[in-house]
C-alpha cells in the first residue's frame, strides 16, 4: 500500500502544481525537477525486482513484474525528458511572434502530468479490464496535448486521433469482452486477471479467445499506429508540441505494444501462439515496409520521424512474434531514447526556423552545428547505424527470425530498414546543408541540446553494453 | 426461440436501425436514448435471472449516464452550435437504413456461427441485437458527414459491445462496468468539447471537409 502512495505521490503533486503555481517559469523547473526525483523514486522501488524478487504488488490485479518495471523507468525518463525540455520549449514559445497564452502552457502541464500518471498505470494492469480502461485513459488524456497550438490543423489533427483511436480501443473493449466469454469455460465465474488466464489457459474456448485476440490487436494496433490503421498518427506527431510528440513516440506507443505483449502471454500459455506469431510477424513486416516507402516522400520533419516510429512499431511487433519480451523491451528502449532526442531537437529547430517544412529547414548545421550534429547522430541512431544501440536489438531480432527460418519477412524487414535509412539520409543532408530560406533565430543553444545529448548518450551505451546475459534477466 | 431478453435486445437494434435512418440530429439522439433504454431493460432482464445485486447497480448507472446525460448534452450541443440536420456522406441516408437493416440480417447468422455458453441459459440469436447494433453503430459513422454523428455512431457502437458482454457472458466484474461506463462519459464530454471547437474554428462541423493536413 505504501508503495502505491509512493507511485501515486508524485505525478498527483505535480499536477496540483501545475494547477496552482502562479509562475510558468517555477513551475516548468519544478515539475521537471520533480519528474527525475521521481525517476530516482522508482529506482529505489524496483531494485529488488531486479535483484531478486519477482513482483511487487500494489493492489488488487495491480502489480508490476521485471518487464513492466523496466518499461515504466523507460517512460519516467522519456517524460521526464521531455518535460525538461518543455521548459526551453516553452520560454521560447512565449517569447515568439504569435506567443502562446500561459494558459495553454499551464494546461499542457496539468494533462501531461495525467497522461504520464495513466501510461504508468498501463504497465501495472495485471486485469485486462484495467488495461483496456488506461489505455482508453491515455487517448482521453493525450488529446488535448495535441490541441496545443489551437490552430485549425492541429484541431483536425486532435479529432482525426480522438476519434480513431476511440473506435479501435471500442474493438479492443469487444476483444476484452470474448476473451472474458471464452474463460467462462475455464473457470465457472470467468476472469480478465492476466495471471488467472494464463494459468487456465489450456481450458479456454479457444475459437472465442481467438476471436477476442484478433481485435483486442486491432484495437491496440491502432493506437500504436500499425499499417493500414496509421493514419491519425503522422497528423497527431506533426500538430503536437514538439516535448508532446517525444511523449507519444517515446512512451505511448510503448503502452499499445506492451498491452499486445500481455496478451500473447496468455496466447502462449494455451499453446496457441503460432497463429499469433503469424498476425504479429506479418503485420510488423508490412508495416516496416509502408513506413518507410511513406518515408520516401515526406514534406514536413516531425512527419518524417512520425513514420520512422510507425516503422519501428512494427519492428516491435516482429519483436513480440519472436516470443523474446526482452528484445521487445530492448527495441522499445532503444527507439525511445533515440527518438525522442530527435522529435526534441526538431522541436528547437522548428522553433528557429518558423516552419516545420521540409523545404524551407536548410543549413541547420552552418547556423547551429550542435543540433546539426546532434540530429545528425540521432538521425543514424534512429535508423540503426551501429554503434548506436538499436542496431544491436535490429540485428538480435533479425538474427532470431533467421534462427526460426523465417527467410521471407526478413528479406521484407531488410528492404524495408534499408529504404528508410537512404530516405532519412537524403532528407536529413537537405536539412543539414544549404542555406535556408528563412531567418534562422538560436535560442539557448547549448541548452536546449542537453537532453537530447544525454538521451543520445544512452543510445550509445546500450549499444555497448548490452550482452545475451543482461537480456536474460527479463526472461521469465 | 425467443424470450425476454431476446425480445429487449433485438427492439434495441431496431430502434438503432431507424436512427440510422433518420438526418436530425436530435431525433437521433432521442433514438439513441430508447436503444439505450431498452439495452438497460435488457440488463435489468439479466440482473434478475442471475440475482446479482451488482448488476442492478449498472442498470442505475446506464439509465443515468447513457439515457438521461449523455443524449441530453449531446442535444444541449446541437442546438448551441445550430447543427440540425445532417446531409449525409457517401450514401443517401434512407438508403442507409436499408443498409443497417441487411446488416442486422448478417448479425443474425454470424450469432450462429458463434461458439454458445450454455451456462447461463443464453440462446443463439441473442447476440443477434449486440452484432447488429455494431455494425449499425460503424456504419452511422461513415455515413455521417457532422463530428456530432460520428460520436452519436462511436456510441450505438459501444452499446452494441455492452450489450454482447451483457447477453453473452456472466456479467463482467463489476468494477470494470462501471469503469467503461465512466469512460464514456468523460470521452462524450471532451467528444463535445472538440466539436465545440472545431464549430468555433471552422464554423462547421463536417468532419469530411477537415483535410487540411492531406499529403
Amino acid at each position: 500500500m505504501n508503495d502505491l502512495v509512493l507511485i501515486l505521490s508524485i505525478p498527483i503533486a505535480a499536477t496540483l502544481l501545475a494547477i496552482f503555481c502562479p509562475k510558468i517559469a517555477v513551475l516548468s523547473r519544478t515539475v521537471s525537477l520533480a519528474l527525475w526525483f521521481y525517476f530516482a523514486i522508482l529506482v529505489y522501488l524496483f531494485a529488488p525486482l531486479f535483484a531478486s524478487k519477482q513482483a511487487i504488488y500494489l493492489f488488487a490485479g495491480l502489480s508490476a513484474d521485471r518487464i513492466a518495471a523496466a518499461f515504466i523507468l523507460l517512460t519516467v525518463i522519456i517524460s521526464a525528458s521531455a518535460i525538461t525540455q518543455a521548459g526551453i520549449f516553452f520560454e521560447h514559445e512565449l517569447l515568439s511572434e504569435n506567443p502562446a497564452e500561459n494558459l495553454h502552457v499551464r494546461q499542457f502541464y496539468i494533462l501531461a502530468m495525467l497522461f504520464l500518471l495513466s501510461m504508468i498505470t498501463v504497465f501495472f494492469c495485471q486485469n485486462l479490464g484495467f488495461l483496456w480502461m488506461s489505455i482508453e485513459a491515455t487517448t482521453l488524456l493525450s488529446a488535448g496535448l495535441v490541441y496545443f497550438h489551437r490552430s485549425q490543423n492541429s484541431l483536425e489533427a486532435t479529432w482525426k486521433y480522438f476519434i480513431i483511436c476511440s473506435v479501435g480501443i471500442a474493438l479492443a473493449l469487444l476483444g476484452v469482452v470474448l476473451i472474458y466469454a471464452s474463460s467462462q469455460y475455464a473457470c465457472s465465474e470467468g476472469t480478465l486477471a492476466i495471471p488467472e488466464l494464463i494459468r487456465l489457459a489450456g481450458l479456454l474456448n479457444i475459437p472465442l479467445f481467438k476471436l477476442g485476440f484478433i481485435f483486442a490487436f486491432l484495437g491496440f494496433a491502432t493506437k500504436s499506429g500499425v499499417f493500414p490503421l496509421h493514419s491519425w498518427l503522422p497528423d497527431a506527431y506533426s500538430e503536437a508540441p514538439a516535448p508532446a510528440s517525444a511523449m507519444f513516440s517515446g512512451a505511448l506507443l510503448n503502452c499499445a505494444l506492451y498491452a499486445i505483449m500481455r496478451l500473447c502471454d496468455i496466447c502462449r500459455a494455451s499453446g496457441h501462439f503460432a497463429a499469433a506469431f503469424s498476425i504479429l510477424l506479418w503485420a510488423g513486416s508490412i508495416t516496416v515496409i509502408a513506413a518507410a516507402i511513406f518515408l520516401v516522400h515526406q514534406h514536413g520533419i516531425k512527419r518524417l520521424w512520425a513514420y520512422s516510429s510507425i516503422e519501428n512499431a512494427g519492428l516491435m511487433l516482429v519483436a513480440i512474434a519472436t516470443g523474446s519480451w526482452s528484445l521487445f523491451l530492448l527495441q522499445a528502449a532503444n527507439h525511445s531514447l533515440a527518438k525522442t532526442s530527435l522529435f526534441l531537437l526538431s522541436g528547437n529547430i522548428i522553433q528557429a526556423t518558423g516552419t516545420k517544412q521540409l523545404k524551407d529547414i536548410r543549413g541547420v548545421l552552418t547556423f547551429c552545428p550542435v543540433w546539426g550534429v546532434l540530429l545528425a547522430l540521432s538521425a543514424f541512431a534512429v535508423t540503426g547505424v551501429p554503434p548506436f544501440g538499436v542496431f544491436i536489438s535490429e540485428w538480435l531480432i533479425l538474427n532470431e527470425l533467421m534462427v526460426m527460418g523465417q527467410f521471407l519477412p526478413v528479406a521484407i524487414l531488410l528492404a524495408g530498414l534499408a529504404l528508410a535509412f537512404i530516405a532519412v539520409s537524403v532528407h536529413l543532408g537537405q536539412i543539414l546543408f544549404g542555406v535556408p530560406k528563412k531567418n534562422f533565430r538560436i535560442f539557448r543553444p547549448t541548452l536546449s541540446s542537453l537532453v537530447p545529448g544525454l538521451l543520445l548518450l544512452g543510445s550509445l551505451v546500450l549499444g555497448f553494453t548490452v550482452t545475451p546475459s543482461l537480456l536474460a534477466v527479463f526472461t521469465p | 426461440m425467443m424470450n425476454e431478453v431476446n425480445l429487449l435486445t433485438v427492439t434495441a437494434a431496431v430502434f438503432a436501425i431507424m436512427m440510422s435512418g433518420s438526418g436530425q440530429s436530435r431525433t437521433n439522439l432521442l433514438l439513441y436514448a430508447m436503444q439505450t433504454f431498452f439495452i438497460a431493460l435488457a440488463c435489468l432482464a439479466q440482473a434478475e435471472a442471475k440475482g446479482s445485486p451488482e448488476l442492478y447497480t449498472v442498470v442505475i448507472g446506464i439509465i443515468v449516464i447513457k439515457v438521461l446525460t449523455v443524449p441530453y448534452f449531446l442535444s444541449w450541443l446541437a442546438n448551441k452550435i445550430e447543427a440540425r440536420s445532417d446531409p449525409g456522406a457517401f450514401l443517401p441516408i434512407p438508403l442507409t437504413m436499408h443498409v443497417s437493416i441487411l446488416l442486422f440480417a448478417l448479425s443474425h447468422f454470424l450469432a450462429l456461427g458463434l461458439p454458445l455458453f450454455k451456462g447461463i441459459g443464453s440462446v443463439a440469436s441473442d447476440a443477434t441485437g449486440a452484432i447488429s447494433l455494431l455494425l449499425t453503430g460503424m456504419l452511422f459513422m461513415l455515413t455521417r458527414r457532422f463530428a456530432l454523428g460520428q460520436i452519436i455512431g462511436f456510441l450505438t457502437l459501444e452499446n452494441g459491445i455492452f450489450l454482447f458482454a451483457v447477453t453473452q457472458t456472466k456479467g463482467m466484474p463489476f468494477i470494470i462496468e462501471m469503469g467503461i461506463l465512466l469512460d464514456v462519459l468523460v470521452a462524450v464530454m471532451i467528444g463535445g468539447l472538440f466539436v465545440f471547437r472545431i464549430q468555433k474554428s471552422f464554423e462547421h462541423i463536417d468532419v469530411t471537409q477537415l483535410n487540411g493536413l492531406k499529403e
